[in-house]
């Protein structure tokens, strides 16, 4: 493991094996074009990559603050949830277009993630966790109860328009934008500071560092790009309601994702998307009473034996926040920021 | 990079991210899919009972998630059928020719985006002829849409909702009575026999929004007196407080809708609140044997709509009388069909039928003869009108009398009086 | 008036059974530092074992108290072994996924050894009392009543018993516990035993007054948040005022808004929840300032 990481390195490989991957993702429906009854590419299979980049986009978003700020946010689709309302009701209700409703989805999630953020962003570890979990299912029963604003139960249609090459293209340009984006942020002192507040915040803000806008910062960023993911959903799927916009599990999904690629890494959430993506499709052929059984064990046995996830294998274990954790736990080393509740409790 | 910059620069990302997602809105129509699936390469595989091809159905429904339940109802009633025609009927006939039928499964999860997933799979990947409904309004919306665009025809039984058949779809056709008229023979009977005022409380989802709404504008066509309308959130565990409201409300008629469980929650809440109105009617749950197998005693006297009964008196010349299906099934199951079941059971043949009448694997054609069909089946008469409703079929209403399932709205299918009113709870 | 004294009687009813629920979940996380995401799971489990008996073999539903707590106790033990000590000591977020995905194959296994269809439990104990224009259902009191004895009983057993003082001995201090002598991990598995029995006994509780099925789960889970957010961890006076204010603010919503009051009663408790936790998070009846919160 440790030459191949070597000559990975020291070749430079990344990037090149990077741009062909890319590069191959932009040409690939060409074959639909070029040599239509071949039916080399095929509709749905442009669906799967659509869905997984917007999987990807989501995991990369929720990385920012649950990976590199260790804010762990349980109820990140809230703002993939508003950024589909935002649209879905200015195109049936209001008759807009797409792009304008689609930003307008967008910019009431960043909005509603500044607002929300300044309060339970000050809460610790899994306290934050919670609040967001509980914003989450709030907010699905408040959008059911603005029946004359959303349709409530019944739900909106939206004007069908399909072309998956579209949307095809559309979430992929969107997912390198945002991965390239988190890349960037790595390297940039904001990027820096968020890391530091992950490991210890306290020290952070006695340098003079103000941590509460940085959180929020990065919490409407996060935020914006989840609500564009959001309505370019709702306008893919044509219908939308409470329960399938507001989806409990699709946080946690983010989460898992994000956890088996590497927490707190630009490669992670796409490594960790495209493996359990991939996973689910085998489960699903094989095991087809028993697959959501089976997922629950790989989970279990996800975070049980690769806490670091694949780049904390592939890489040196304490390159990743988890890796470093983990290795500091084995050493009986210092407590950090990221642990939770050691202390006393009244029973 | 200080946070300040970052503020500063975030626009630029934002522009780049709107300049992207405006390329999602040229004015172009969608393309015409005709390149994607559709064309069977009828290889001439002989088979045991001598047909020529074979015919690909392709439905994707709930295994596990919300709808498990009805979504093995559904399968059962889809493989009722198949068993049947492959077994018994000796194939499609189409043409001078008999073809096999075949059904691809997945299982949705009751999720919408994988509905939609796996409908676009069913279509390109597996390269099905025609696909067959899932369970519920909400997953039927999703996966419509895509066959829709496909132009390939999906025909349902199990998504009642109005809505579906509001969007000018083509492809989409619907062998059940819409919601919308759940409750209508219900309250007729109900008024008819002397009620003047009734409470409605439905779940806020799509389906039993659609119901509710039809209960009101039925109950106001009928002359009873709306005293109340009460929704409540999915997976709901107490609805006391719905049920104090509506006793002290002292209706002579409740109307509940939404799912199974729900079902259960009114009769056990009603009857430790001794909330006892002169009928109950819930849309969801009476009319399935399993009903009475949970609540028992409590159940008699309860009233709800259905889709069918083994007991009615329909018949074709496919699985015989109503009942003569109920036997069938029970056969194969080793469980009595749920409506559930026969509606998809249903679904099948009334595509068969149309398949048979236009002589033609060609969506064009059978979408005609669909469009066309106007026949008589153990399910019922089933005549699509032009937005793909079953405009043909009336809503039955059952009440459980001394535990048993018995038919008393509309009258010509009816198989006994109603009862009512319903005694009070301590008086039984 | 009379509208009102339902209400507050159906609300406190409803706290009744929130505040056992709510029990087994604040414990844990109070003593071990777990969160428990399958708790709703182990709820549903002890239905289910109700069930099976009542329907089965005929069993009064509230006697298979005397099955439930033993089994489940001796699961409860089984999994702090072999599972949840693993977690105990690393990142919250671990021990959140472990649980979810335990959540994930309770509820699964349940689905496909059960069927999803909901099924009811029959007491002998149904019916109401009419108390002037208000009634009071049978089921229901003793199910507040059986609450009620099993927190006293609990309370007790943590204060005046050995294993009940290492228990919070190990809460508060788990190095001074363990110079003490005593013996961390066996006091974690008792610990968490206790709570998944009590948590299942709940589910025995609830059995005969809702339907149960295989996904009933994860609500009952974001309930116990909501109220061990309120009740602050591991406080057992906490837990029932908690479950009773949240089960009072239900139904009073749901009873005197019309139309979507039933919707908005749920988006209170999430509303009282993030409310709750931005400005008071050490929750409003004492329990002690969680780790970590200002």
């Amino acid at each position: 493991m440790r030459t191949l990481t070597e000559i990975w390195k020291r070749y430079k490989l990344g990037p090149l094996v990077l741009i062909l991957l890319v590069l191959f993702l932009f040409l690939l429906p060409l074959p639909r074009w070029l040599a239509p009854e071949r039916k080399l590419v095929s509709n749905s299979l442009l669906f799967s990559l659509t869905q997984l980049f917007m999987l990807v986009t989501l995991a990369s978003d929720w990385n920012m603050t649950g990976g590199f700020t260790g804010y762990i946010d349980f109820g990140h689709a809230v703002f993939f949830g508003i950024g589909a309302y935002g649209a879905g009701v200015m195109m049936a209700k209001a008759g807009w277009p797409f792009v304008p409703a689609l930003i307008v989805g967008a910019v009431a999630a960043a909005i509603f993630a500044v607002l929300i953020g300044s309060a339970t962003l000050r809460l610790k570890g899994p306290y934050f966790s919670i609040a967001m979990l509980g914003t989450f299912v709030a907010m699905r029963e408040i959008v059911r109860v603005l029946r004359p604003i959303t349709g409530g139960g019944s739900g909106l249609t939206l004007p069908p328009y399909l072309n998956r090459p579209l949307f095809y293209y559309v979430t992929l340009i969107l997912a390198v934008l945002v991965v390239a984006f988190v890349w960037w942020l790595r390297r940039t002192q904001f990027g820096a500071t968020l890391v530091a507040i992950r490991e210890d915040e306290v020290g952070a803000e006695m340098r003079g560092i103000n941590t509460t806008l940085h959180k929020i910062t990065i919490f409407w960023i996060a935020a914006f790009f989840t609500g564009i993911v959001g309505a370019l959903w709702a306008y893919q799927n044509t219908f939308i309601d409470p329960d399938v916009v507001f989806f409990e599990s699709r946080t946690i999904e983010l989460v898992m994702m994000t956890m088996l690629g590497g927490l707190g890494t630009v490669a992670g959430p796409v490594i960790g998307v495209t493996v359990i993506y991939w996973l689910r499709d085998i489960l699903w052929s094989n095991f087809l009473q028993f697959h959501l059984l089976v997922e629950g064990v790989l989970l279990i046995v996800i975070v049980l034996f690769f806490p670091e996830g694949i780049m904390g294998l592939l890489n040196d274990p304490s390159a990743t926040s988890l890796g470093r954790l983990w290795g500091r736990y084995l050493g009986e080393g210092p407590k950090d920021a990221y642990q939770s509740t050691e202390t006393e409790t009244s029973v | 990079m200080s946070v300040r910059r970052i503020w500063r620069i975030m626009p630029l990302f934002i522009l780049a991210a709107l300049l992207m997602a405006a390329c999602a809105a040229p004015a172009a129509p969608s393309e015409p899919a005709a390149s994607d699936g559709g064309e069977q390469t009828s290889e001439a595989a002989v088979s045991d009972n001598g047909c020529v091809g074979t015919i690909k159905l392709g439905a994707a429904v709930s295994e596990t998630g919300k709808y498990a339940r009805e979504g093995k109802d559904t399968r059962q009633g889809y493989n009722t059928w198949l068993d049947w025609v492959n077994k018994e009927y000796g194939g499609v006939k189409v043409g001078g020719d008999c073809y096999n039928v075949e059904i691809v499964y997945y299982d949705d999860e009751g999720d919408p985006d994988t509905a939609a997933n796996l409908a676009e799979k069913l279509i390109t990947d597996d390269e099905v002829d025609f696909l067959l409904g899932p369970y519920s309004s909400g997953l039927t919306m999703a996966a419509s849409a895509i066959s829709e665009k496909y132009n390939k025809i999906m025909i349902e039984g199990n998504g009642a909702s109005e809505s579906l058949f509001e969007r000018g779809f083509k492809n989409l056709f619907a062998v059940l009575t819409p919601a919308g008229n759940y409750t209508q023979s219900a309250l007729k009977a109900l008024a008819d026999q002397g009620a003047t005022s009734v409470v409605i409380a439905y779940e806020d989802t799509a389906f039993p929004s659609s119901v509710g709404a039809g209960a009101q504008k039925w109950a106001e066509e009928y002359g009873l007196e709306i005293l109340g309308v009460e929704t409540y959130p999915k997976d709901v565990a107490d609805v006391s407080a719905i049920m104090t409201k509506f006793r002290d409300m002292e209706p002579d008629v409740f109307v509940g809708g939404g799912h199974f469980n729900d079902a259960l929650l009114f009769v056990r809440a009603a009857q430790e609140l001794g909330f006892s109105p002169k009928a109950m009617v819930i849309t969801v749950g009476p009319s399935n044997p399993k009903f009475v197998e949970e609540v028992g005693d409590a159940a008699n006297y309860i009233i709800g709509p259905t889709q069918w009964e083994a007991t009615m008196s329909y018949q074709d010349d496919y699985f015989g009388s109503a009942a003569d299906y109920a036997a069938r099934y029970e056969g194969m199951w080793g469980e009595p069909p749920t409506y559930q079941a026969a509606e998809s059971t249903a679904t099948a043949l009334a595509l068969q039928l149309a398949i048979e009448a236009a002589g033609s694997l060609d969506s064009d054609a059978v979408r005609q003869a669909l469009n066309d069909l106007d026949v008589m089946t153990f399910y019922g008469p089933i005549n699509f009108d032009e937005t793909g409703k079953n405009a043909g079929k009336p809503m039955g209403a059952i009440q459980i009398q001394a535990g048993a399932i018995n038919v008393v709205a509309p009258a010509d299918a009816a198989v006994s009086e109603l009862e009512y009113p319903m005694p009070a709870w301590d008086e039984r | 008036m009379d509208q009102l004294s339902q209400a507050a009687i159906n609300g406190v009813m409803l706290g009744g059974f929130y505040a056992v629920m709510v029990l087994g979940f604040s414990i844990i996380w109070g003593v071990m530092g777990v969160i428990n995401l399958a708790h709703g799971e182990f709820v549903m489990v002890g239905a289910y074992i109700t069930w099976l008996l009542s329907k089965q073999l005929g069993w009064e539903p509230f006697a298979t108290v005397i099955v439930v707590f033993p089994v489940m106790f001796a699961v409860g033990y089984a999994l702090q072994h072999g599972l949840i000590n693993r977690v105990i000591d690393r990142p919250y977020l671990i021990s959140l996924l472990v649980t979810y995905g335990l959540s994930i194959i309770i509820a699964n296994a349940t689905k496909i050894i059960f069927t999803a269809t909901p099924r009811t439990v029959d007491t002998a104990f149904s019916g109401f009392w009419r108390v002037g224009d208000v009634t009071v259902p049978i089921t229901k009191t003793i199910v507040l009543i059986a609450a009620l004895i099993i927190m006293s009983g609990l309370h007790l057993f943590l204060q005046y018993t050995r294993l009940g003082k290492s228990i919070r001995a190990a809460a508060q201090n788990r190095e001074a516990a363990r110079i003490v002598g005593i013996e961390i991990k066996y006091v974690y598995a008792i610990t968490f035993a206790i709570c998944i029995a009590l948590t299942a006994v709940a589910g025995t509780l609830v059995a005969p007054t809702q339907p149960i099925y295989p996904f009933m789960g994860p609500p009952l889970t974001l309930k116990a948040f909501a109220i061990t957010a309120m009740a602050g961890l591991g406080s057992i006076p906490g837990a029932l005022m908690g479950g009773i204010v949240l089960g009072l603010v239900e139904v009073l919503i749901a009873t005197f808004v019309p139309g979507v009051g039933t919707n908005l009663g749920i988006v209170s408790s999430f509303v009282i929840l993030v409310v709750v936790l931005v400005t008071r998070p050490q929750g409003l009846f004492g329990g002690l300032k969680p780790a970590g919160a200002h």
